[in-house]
């Protein structure tokens, strides 16, 4: 009952004028992120960051909204694919394979329509369950000593790349660097590391101007390299026509797809795209022949919308509870919860019980607002989509300029910017991911900590990293699933193109 | 070939000895040293980064073609956009700086030159208004100062 007291004051924070109003602004930027091309979620909220802050919004605000844009996102990702069959991000794959079809008997107003109920129902059921878990999460994770949350961090490096990622040495590569970029400064023994004398770096690399160029600049020379400035097909919406009957025919559909995308998000490792294609493909062994599964069947729209939805909002969970991020946009927001000093981890639902819950409310209003956004606005969002990206991604890029430029008022952040941006296209040349490296700026500083402390304790004897159960239990784990991807990763992204291959 | 990854790894490699080698030049902290220095997580990470480097050399992924000729050229342009942005955001100003930027980088993506420009301009106008009276951050104006109302 506890949980319901804080939930009260929390919708007391989230439905305050100014927060709502911040809310809808951010569902309403989130959604046209979310669809813009090659934007994905992690990418607009980051270039939101720094405006967030430059705004000088109060902490819980600020949260707000950028959760609210990471919501829109990823109800944003499916405008295009259901359109024009083009995924706007890697988990709204899985929706193509029934929402293009049922665009092309021109029934796109109610895929869309549908999907949004979808979306709605996965992240209501995943708020739900993300309320229930969270605090008893929290409340075990006190129970960490530094030698433990040591073993969580690298946890969440081993699983970053996910089921599906590639090159698992990669990924430690990334990581690696990501790392010594934190070791940047002036550390808290007063000694300079790595700083060259030079003024600039004595407070260390900051991570939003490393994040913003990381994404958004490379995302800009990726586009020139690709000569895709010509933008996309036009995209018709026709007039909706949905009954009742077709919601509650897509219910049961929404709310399997969501409860499957709240635990793939609450796994580490699993993520949205893996929650999509379960709910998919559960939806489908479920319904089997009675559905149409792949020529337009309304139910194949809902199941992954709910499954994708249902992910993001369970990928909040190890966040908010252990500092841990899951995806690349939840590490987005931890940076976000970090630079506002808001410690992430147990003590946070304790310390800033107003912002937690403030957060988690603002999820379930966020996600009503998106709702009520999507269905009759959609034909704006499409017509704002069809801007061709040759004049949408220097504007996103100005932005982005701008944001840097207003935290500090210094040219030397932009330069800095630049220099990721063109150090992202590299590496995403070579394949090396970059949510590592990012994750390793964000938690390099605690990860030192931890690692110090436990030392400490034991007097230098490096065994103590491994020597109670759930360090073990936690180092296993990142071993696990630092490797399981080399066996099943390509099988199940075998599985996943050969889904879609058939329904092209 | 899988030229990309041997190069990037060796130069990993470089970096892990140098970064490696810089943590052991750090000074000891007041109070003579103990089981855990500002050395101690650096170190870690340079052999980490080292062996994974390694790594790459030995098992490399095949490579990505680079973007050689025009549309190497077209990036290097946009970098040298961007850097030339940020070198001239104080200098011009906000306004005129996007306006060259932003037109810039239109048109090099495909758009018609004078559309760009416009595009680039009518940006970075209302960005500016937006910053300047809706948010209350003040950009730089630049050679526009003799605009300045206040």
């Amino acid at each position: 009952m506890e949980t319901m007291s804080f939930l009260i004051d929390g919708f007391g924070v989230a439905l305050a004028p100014h927060n709502l109003m911040f809310a809808l602004l951010g569902a309403f930027l989130g959604t046209l992120i979310g669809g813009l091309p090659g934007l994905g979620p992690a990418n607009g909220v980051a270039i939101l960051i720094p405006l967030a802050f430059s705004l000088g919004l109060a902490p819980e605000t600020a949260l707000i909204m950028l959760t609210a844009v990471y919501a829109g996102a990823m109800y944003g990702g499916r405008i295009s694919s259901i359109l024009l069959n083009i995924p706007g991000d890697e988990p709204a794959m899985m929706t193509c394979l029934d929402g293009y079809p049922m665009a092309q008997k021109g029934k796109a107003a109610e895929a869309l329509a549908i999907s949004a109920v979808a979306s709605f129902m996965g992240s209501l059921i995943a708020t739900v369950g993300l309320i229930l878990l969270a605090p008893l999460l929290a409340r075990f994770a006190l129970t960490f000593g530094p030698a433990e949350y040591f073993a969580l961090f690298l946890l969440a490096f081993a699983t970053l790349g996910g089921i599906t990622g590639k090159n698992p040495m990669k990924t430690v590569v990334a990581a690696a660097i990501g790392l010594m970029i934190a070791t940047v400064g002036i550390d808290n023994t007063g000694v300079q590391r790595f700083t060259f004398e030079i003024l600039e770096l004595y407070e260390g690399v900051d991570f939003i101007i490393a994040i913003v160029g990381l994404f958004a600049v490379s995302e800009l020379l990726f586009f020139i390299e690709e000569r895709a400035g010509g933008g996309k097909a036009k995209m018709v919406v026709n007039k909706l026509k949905l009954s009742w009957k077709d919601i509650r025919d897509i219910m049961p559909s929404s709310i399997r797809g969501g409860v499957l995308g709240f635990i793939a998000g609450v796994l580490p490792g699993a993520g949205a795209s893996l929650g999509s294609f379960i709910s998919y493909t559960l939806e489908k062994r479920v319904l089997g022949r009675k559905g149409n599964f792949g020529e337009g069947d309304p139910r194949g729209v809902a199941a992954p919308e709910a499954g994708n939805n249902g992910a993001s909002s369970g990928a909040l969970v190890p966040m908010l509870t252990l500092g841990v991020p899951g995806s690349g946009t939840t590490a987005v927001l931890l940076a976000l919860l970090i630079s506002l000093n808001i410690t992430p981890g147990p003590l946070m639902f304790t310390q800033n019980a107003d912002i937690v819950w403030g957060v988690i409310a603002a999820l379930l209003v966020g996600n009503f607002l998106l709702l009520v956004l999507n269905i009759p606005l959609v034909g704006i969002f499409v017509r704002l989509l069809s801007v061709p990206p040759m004049y949408l991604l220097p504007i996103v890029t100005m932005v982005a300029f701008v944001g840097i430029y207003s935290i500090s008022n210094t040219t030397f952040d932009l330069y800095f910017m630049v220099a990721f941006g063109v150090a992202g296209y590299v590496f995403r040349k070579l394949e090396i991911p970059l949510v590592p490296i990012i994750l390793g700026l964000l938690l390099g500083p605690e990860m030192e900590k931890n690692l110090g402390h436990a030392l400490e304790i034991s007097d230098g004897d490096w065994t103590v990293l491994w020597s109670s159960g759930l360090a073990i239990g936690l180092w296993t784990f990142a071993i696990v699933g630092l490797l399981l991807p080399t066996i099943v990763g390509p099988i199940l992204r075998r599985r996943m193109r050969q889904q879609v291959g058939v329904a092209a | 070939m899988a030229i990309n990854d041997r190069i990037f790894g060796v130069l990993m490699i470089v970096l892990a000895v140098a970064y490696g080698w810089g943590a052991s030049q750090f000074p000891e902290p007041f109070g003579g040293s103990e089981a855990v220095g500002p050395d101690t997580f650096p170190r870690l990470l340079a052999v980490v980064l080292a062996l994974s480097s390694l790594y790459m050399v030995v098992r490399p992924d095949p490579d990505n073609a680079w973007p050689w000729s025009r549309t190497g050229l077209e990036l290097i342009i946009a970098v040298v956009v961007l850097v030339l942005y940020a070198m001239l955001l104080q200098p011009l100003g906000f306004i005129l700086s996007t306006t060259l930027a932003v037109g810039t980088l239109c048109w090099r993506m495909g758009a018609r030159p004078a559309k760009s420009y416009v595009a680039g301009a009518v940006a970075g106008v209302v960005v500016f208004l937006l910053f300047n009276f809706a948010l209350d951050l003040s950009l730089p104006l630049g050679l526009l100062a003799f605009l300045e109302v206040s």
